[in-house]
C-alpha cells in the first residue's frame, strides 16, 4: 500500500492581481518507508504540496489519499484526528509551544490523544533520549538552542509512531553541523522504524540522504529521481 | 480528561506569560469587584437601616386596620372587632408578637406651647415585643401597664414644648361624637429615636387610659404584627388574614408605606444596574486583553491545530484563560470588599450630613451590610457576562486556518 | 500636521481593534457620566427650587432661635416695616411677612392639629407657590378677611369644602386662649403629602387679630430672582437687619439644612461611583499602552539607536494616549449628549421613581438638560485619568536600552 497518493492536485493563490499556480496538476505516489525530498526554489510549490498531504490546506481540485484514506473531503474534526494519529509534523520554525517544557511539548500530542500519564512519561523520556536530549526535558523552548528545539520537534513528531512525517525546511534555521545531526536522526528513524519521511528542502545535504528526490518548479513536478534504482 | 488537563495547563501558563498585562487586568477586575460589593453593601446598609427604622415607626411587618383608616386615620375608623376578640383569634393562630393600639391625631400642650402629635394608646408589655419607637426611654420610666396614667414623649418634643419629666401636659383629641376629649397627663418618661422627626411625632400612653379618655370601650385603631424577617412577609400576611374576620384590612408594610416598599425595590434594581455598569466598563479591557493574547499567539494556535488539536479545544483554552483571569480578580475583589467592610464595621459616621440623610429617612451612622445574595449576584454576573465577552476572541482563535496561522509573520 | 502628531495618530491605527476597544471603554463610561451628571445636577436644582419656592424662600428675617424652636413668642417685632425697608433697599418685590402657629382646626365632624400660617395676600404669591396651587376656590385677597386656605388632604380629612366653616383653636402670643371661625376660601394641592395634610393659611391681618400678634410676625421671607444670585443680595439684607434689634438673617441653607446635606450625601455616593468608572477606564488605557510599548521594543530600539531620546518616545506614548482620550471624550460627550437629549424630550423615569421623587419635592418624570458643564465634566476626568495611567508605560521607555531592546525582540 502506498503511504501517500496525490491525484491531479491544483491550487491557485491570488497575490496582488496575479494568479500564482502553487500546484498545477500534480500527481505523486509515495510508498511506505520511503525517504522523499521535495526540492524547489521559493514559490515552487513544495510547501503547498506538503500542506496538502498533511490536510492543512484546502485544494482547488484533486484527491489526496493518506494511509488508504481520502483526506481532501474530510471535516476539520476528522482531519485533526488523522493528524493526531497518522502524521507527524516538523516545521521550519516556531515548532514548539512556548509555555510548555520540552517534555510537555513531546507529550502534547499524546495528551490530546488521551494516552495515560505513565505511558506518556515513559515514551517521552525514551524519545528524548533517542533524539539526544536526555536530561533536558524540563527546559522551556526559550532555554534551548535552535538545534535542540528542532530535535524536540522531531521527538514530538515521531513519539506516537506516526506512519508519515512531514517536514518543511527543518534545517533552514540551523548551522551545518546541527543540520547534519538532524538529518542523520531522520535517516536513522526511517531505517529503524520504517517511518515514511517527506521533507521539503533546498538544503543539498538533506537531499544527499534522500532515497527519492522530487524536483518541482512553478507548481509542477519536473524531475523525479529514485536513487535506489540508480 | 487528558485534553481538558492540557487545556487548563496551557490556559494557566499563558495567563502568566505576559504578567504585566495580566496584573494590570487583574487589578482592574479586582477593583471592579471590590467596588461592586463594597458600594452595594454601603447602600444596602443604609437602606436596610432605613427599612428597619421605618418598619419600627409604622410599626410592624403587617398591620390590621379598618378599611378606611389609612385614608382617614381618625377616631371614626376604629376596627370592627374588639381588642379582646382580635387578640384571642391571633393567639389561636399561633401569632404571639402583636400589639393592639389606639392611634389618633392629637394636640399636646404644655404651659408654653402646643404641637400636633400622633397619640398612641398601647399595651407596654406587648409593645416591648415589637420594639418600636418609644422603647428607648432614656429619662424617667417606661410605661408600666395598659392603665398607666402617664405619658412618654420624645426628647425633641419635650424641648419644643419646654417641658420635662414630672411636669404636666394636656392631650386633646376628638371622641367619636366629634366632641373634644382632653385629659391631663404627667410626663413620666422621654424616649430617643434614630430620627429627630420620630422624636417629635409620637406620644405614648396606656391603652385603657386612652380608651377611657376617648370613650371607645375596648376598640382599637390598629393591630401591628411582627414576624421573623421583614423581607419574607407573605406567610405572616396570609396567616393574619386567615385569623382576622372579613371587614378589616390586613396589609404588609410594603403597602403601608409605599416609599419604603419602593425603596426596597429600587435598591434591588440599583444593585443590578451598578454591577452591570461596572462589568461593562471592565469588559472592554477584558476583550482587549484576550484579543491581544490571541493575536500574539496566532502561530502557536496554528501549530496546535496542525498537530491535531481540535478547534473546540482552542476555543476552550481561551475561555478557560478568561475564566482564570476573572476568577482570580473576583477572589481578590471579594477579599478586599470583606476587608474594607470589616474595617468599617464600627459604622461610618456621616453625621455632618445627618439632616440630609434624614430627608432620605436614614440615620447618621452608616453600617455596611454585605448580603450573600448581592455578593452572589455580582460574582455570577461577572463570570457569566465575562464568559460571553470572551466568546468572540475565543471563537476567532479557533477559526484560524492552520497554514495561514503558522505562516503569519 | 506636525510629524510627531502624525506618527502618534498612525501608531494608534496599527492595531485598530485594540484602539477601538480602548476608546469604546472611554465612550461607554463618558456617556454614562454625561447622562448621570446631567440628571443629577438637574434634579438637585429642581429639588432646591421646588422646596424653596414652595415655601421657604431664599432668605428669612427671624428672631434668633426661631428656626429651631418655632415658638410663638419668638417674633419679629415690626415685620411690616422691615419688609418695606428690604423692598426699598434691594428693589426686590418678592418680600412678604409671615406668621405661624400650631392650632386645632375643627369642622362639624372632625378635629385635627395643624400648622396655621398668617400670610400677606398681596405678596405671598411672590414668595411661595401655594397661592398658585389653589385648585379649588381662591386665595384670599383681603388681609383682614376671615378666611382660610387648607391643603387638599386636610380638607378631605376634615370633610370640608369651599364655603364651609372651620373653628380654629390655639394659644395667642402671650399664652392666652385664642379662637376664631374662618370660612374655607380655597383648597391647595401641592402634591407633597406632608404639606397637603398639615398646613393651612390665613390672611395675616386676621391671623394677627386672632393670635394677638399686633404688628409682629414670625418671619420676613425674601426671594431673589435666582438661587445663583443670592450672594448679591446678602450684604444689603444684612445691613437692613443690622438696623433692628432681636432679628437675624437666615439663608435657605440654614433654614433647610437637610436639603444641602441630602445633596452632599447623594453626591459623595455618586462621586464614588464615578471615581470607580474613571479608574477602570484608566486601567484599560494603561493595559493598551503598556502592550503597545512592549510590542514596539524593537522599533524603539532602532529609533533610539538613531539618537531619539527616551523622553521623546515617552512623550509620543503620552500623545497617542491623549489622541485616544480626545476621541473618547468627544465621542463619549456626543453619545452621552444624545442620550440625555432624548430624555430631555421624552422624560426619564424608573419604576418607583414617583414614590421616591415625592419625598424630595420632585416630579415623577424628569427631563435632564445638557450643559457644557455636564457634557464635559465627567469626560474630562476620564481624560485626565487616562493620561495619568499612560505615565507608567511612557516611563517604561526609559528602561529600554537600544541594544538590549533590539536583542530582546
Amino acid at each position: 500500500m502506498s503511504a501517500v497518493r496525490c491525484i491531479d492536485l491544483c491550487k491557485t493563490y491570488r497575490q496582488g492581481d496575479q494568479d500564482i499556480k502553487a500546484l498545477d496538476h500534480v500527481d505523486i505516489e509515495i510508498v511506505e518507508g520511503d525517504f522523499v525530498c521535495l526540492s524547489a526554489p521559493s514559490g515552487g510549490g513544495k510547501t503547498t504540496l506538503l500542506n496538502a498531504i498533511g490536510g492543512l490546506d484546502i485544494l482547488d481540485s484533486g484527491e489526496v489519499w493518506v494511509a488508504g484514506q481520502r483526506i481532501d473531503c474530510m471535516s476539520k474534526g476528522e482531519l485533526a484526528g488523522l493528524r493526531l494519529k497518522q502524521i507527524g509534523f516538523v516545521f521550519q520554525a516556531y515548532n514548539l509551544i512556548p509555555v510548555l517544557t520540552a517534555r510537555e511539548n513531546v507529550e502534547f500530542v499524546m495528551q490530546v490523544q488521551g494516552v495515560p500519564a505513565d505511558e506518556r512519561g515513559c515514551k517521552s523520556e525514551a524519545i528524548l533520549e533517542e533524539v539526544g536530549l536526555g536530561g533536558l526535558g524540563d527546559r522551556r523552548p526559550a532555554e534551548m538552542s535552535g538545534g535542540q528545539q528542532q530535535r524536540v520537534a522531531v521527538a514530538r513528531a515521531i513519539v506516537s509512531r506516526p506512519t508519515l512525517v512531514l517536514a518543511d525546511e527543518p534545517t533552514a534555521n540551523l548551522d551545518s553541523k546541527t543540520s547534519g545531526e538532524l538529518i542523520e536522526l531522520f535517516a536513522e528513524l526511517n531505517e529503524t522504524h520504517g517511518t515514511t519521511f517527506v521533507i521539503a528542502t533546498h538544503d543539498q545535504r538533506v537531499m544527499a540522504y534522500a532515497k527519492r528526490l522530487v524536483k518541482m518548479l512553478d507548481g509542477r513536478i519536473v524531475d523525479d529521481i529514485d536513487k535506489r534504482a540508480g | 480528561m487528558n485534553a481538558l488537563k492540557i487545556i487548563v495547563k496551557l490556559a494557566w501558563r499563558n495567563l502568566w506569560r505576559n504578567h504585566r498585562r495580566t496584573i494590570v487586568m487583574l487589578s482592574a477586575i479586582s477593583i471592579g469587584a471590590w467596588a461592586m460589593i463594597f458600594m452595594t453593601s454601603l447602600v444596602r446598609g443604609m437602606v436596610n437601616e432605613m427599612l428597619r427604622d421605618g418598619i419600627r415607626a409604622l410599626p410592624g411587618h403587617v398591620q390590621v386596620h379598618h378599611p378606611d383608616y389609612r385614608d382617614d386615620p381618625s377616631i371614626e375608623n376604629l376596627m370592627n372587632t374588639t381588642r379582646e376578640e382580635l387578640a384571642a383569634s391571633l393567639l389561636a393562630a399561633g401569632i404571639e408578637r402583636f400589639s393592639a393600639r389606639v392611634r389618633v391625631p392629637a394636640v399636646i400642650s404644655s404651659e408654653r406651647e402646643s404641637r400636633g402629635v400622633i397619640l398612641l394608646g398601647v399595651d407596654p408589655k406587648r409593645e416591648a415585643a415589637i420594639a418600636a419607637i418609644g422603647s428607648r426611654v432614656t429619662e424617667g420610666r417606661p410605661l408600666t401597664d395598659v392603665g398607666d396614667g402617664g405619658v412618654i414623649i420624645g426628647r425633641r418634643l419635650a424641648e419644643k414644648l419646654e417641658t420635662e419629666v414630672g411636669k404636666r401636659i394636656v392631650l386633646m383629641s376628638q371622641d367619636p361624637d366629634n366632641e373634644i376629649a382632653d385629659r391631663g397627663f404627667r410626663v413620666v418618661g422621654l424616649y430617643e429615636a434614630n430620627l429627630e422627626i420620630q422624636e417629635e411625632a409620637f406620644a405614648f400612653a396606656g391603652r385603657m387610659t386612652i380608651q377611657q379618655m376617648l370613650g371607645i370601650g375596648d376598640f382599637v385603631s390598629e393591630v401591628a404584627v411582627v414576624g421573623d424577617d421583614y423581607r419574607v412577609v407573605d406567610p405572616l400576611l396570609a396567616s393574619v388574614r386567615l385569623s382576622i374576620d372579613g371587614d378589616d384590612e390586613v396589609l404588609p408594610w410594603t403597602e403601608l408605606d409605599e416609599y419604603l416598599g419602593t425603596m426596597m425595590m429600587v435598591m434591588d434594581g440599583f444593585v443590578i444596574i451598578w454591577v452591570v455598569i461596572i462589568f461593562f466598563a471592565l469588559s472592554f479591557g477584558l476583550v482587549n486583553t484576550l484579543v491581544m493574547a490571541v493575536f500574539e499567539r496566532v502561530r502557536e494556535i496554528g501549530l496546535m491545530l496542525a498537530l491535531g488539536m481540535r478547534p473546540s479545544s482552542i476555543l476552550g483554552q481561551i475561555i478557560v484563560e478568561s475564566f482564570f483571569l476573572l476568577a482570580i480578580g473576583l477572589v481578590v475583589g471579594n477579599l478586599l470588599a470583606c476587608l474594607s467592610i470589616i474595617v468599617l464595621s464600627e459604622g461610618i459616621d456621616i453625621s455632618i450630613v445627618a439632616e440630609g440623610m434624614e430627608m432620605f429617612g436614614s440615620a447618621s451612622v452608616l453600617y455596611p451590610e454585605m448580603e450573600m445574595q448581592d455578593v452572589i449576584l455580582a460574582n455570577v454576573v461577572v463570570l457569566v457576562l465575562g464568559f460571553l465577552a470572551s466568546l468572540s476572541p475565543a471563537w476567532r482563535a479557533s477559526r484560524y486556518e492552520p497554514v495561514e496561522a503558522i505562516t503569519k509573520v | 500636521m506636525n510629524i510627531t502628531l502624525r506618527l502618534a495618530w498612525r501608531n494608534l491605527w496599527r492595531q485598530p481593534r485594540r484602539t477601538w476597544l480602548t476608546i469604546g471603554a472611554m465612550v461607554f463610561s463618558n456617556a454614562i457620566l454625561v447622562f448621570m451628571i446631567s440628571l443629577q445636577f438637574g434634579m438637585y436644582e429642581l429639588m432646591i427650587d421646588n422646596t424653596l419656592k414652595a415655601f421657604t424662600g431664599h432668605f428669612q428675617v427671624q428672631a434668633p432661635g426661631y428656626k429651631d424652636d418655632t415658638k410663638m413668642r419668638q417674633i419679629v417685632p415690626n415685620a411690616e416695616s422691615i419688609a418695606t425697608e428690604i423692598r426699598e433697599a434691594t428693589s426686590l418685590e418678592a418680600v412678604a411677612v409671615r406668621s405661624a402657629t400650631f392650632a386645632l382646626a375643627s369642622s362639624d365632624d372632625r378635629t385635627y392639629g395643624i400648622r396655621v400660617f398668617g400670610v400677606d395676600p398681596a405678596n405671598e404669591s411672590r414668595v411661595s407657590t401655594i397661592p398658585s396651587l389653589v385648585s379649588d376656590g381662591r386665595f384670599p385677597d383681603n388681609r383682614d378677611a376671615q378666611e382660610i386656605v387648607v391643603g387638599s388632604v386636610l380638607a378631605r380629612n376634615l370633610r370640608v369644602g369651599i364655603g364651609d366653616e372651620l373653628t380654629i383653636l390655639g394659644s395667642g402670643r402671650g399664652g392666652s386662649f385664642a379662637a376664631a371661625v374662618a370660612t374655607v376660601a380655597g383648597i391647595f394641592d401641592s402634591g407633597v403629602i406632608d404639606m397637603d395634610r398639615s398646613i393651612a393659611e390665613m390672611p395675616i391681618g386676621f391671623f394677627n387679630d386672632v393670635f394677638y400678634m399686633d404688628d409682629a410676625a414670625h418671619a420676613v421671607v425674601v426671594v431673589t430672582p435666582a438661587l445663583a444670585l443670592i450672594e448679591d443680595y446678602r450684604a444689603t439684607l444684612e445691613s437692613v437687619v443690622a438696623g433692628h434689634d432681636g432679628v437675624v438673617l437666615q439663608d435657605w441653607d440654614a433654614l433647610q439644612p437637610g436639603l444641602r446635606q441630602a445633596i452632599q450625601a447623594d453626591l459623595s455616593g455618586a462621586f464614588f461611583m464615578y471615581g470607580v468608572l474613571v479608574v477602570l477606564v484608566a486601567f484599560s488605557v494603561m493595559n493598551t499602552q503598556l502592550m503597545s510599548v512592549l510590542e514596539r521594543t524593537y522599533e524603539f530600539g532602532i529609533v533610539m539607536s538613531l539618537g531619539l531620546t527616551p523622553g521623546r518616545l515617552g512623550r509620543l506614548v503620552i500623545l497617542e494616549t491623549a489622541l485616544m482620550g480626545l476621541a473618547g471624550l468627544l465621542l463619549g460627550a456626543l453619545v452621552g449628549g444624545l442620550i440625555t437629549t432624548w430624555f430631555t424630550y421624552n422624560g426619564f423615569s424608573f419604576p418607583g421613581m414617583d414614590q421616591m421623587a415625592a419625598n424630595f419635592n420632585l416630579p415623577s418624570h424628569f427631563y435632564p438638560q445638557v450643559s457644557l458643564l455636564t457634557l464635559f465634566a465627567g469626560p474630562a476626568f476620564v481624560f485626565i485619568g487616562s493620561i495619568i495611567s499612560a505615565l507608567y508605560p511612557a516611563l517604561r521607555v526609559h528602561w529600554l536600552h537600544p541594544v538590549e531592546a533590539m536583542r530582546l525582540a
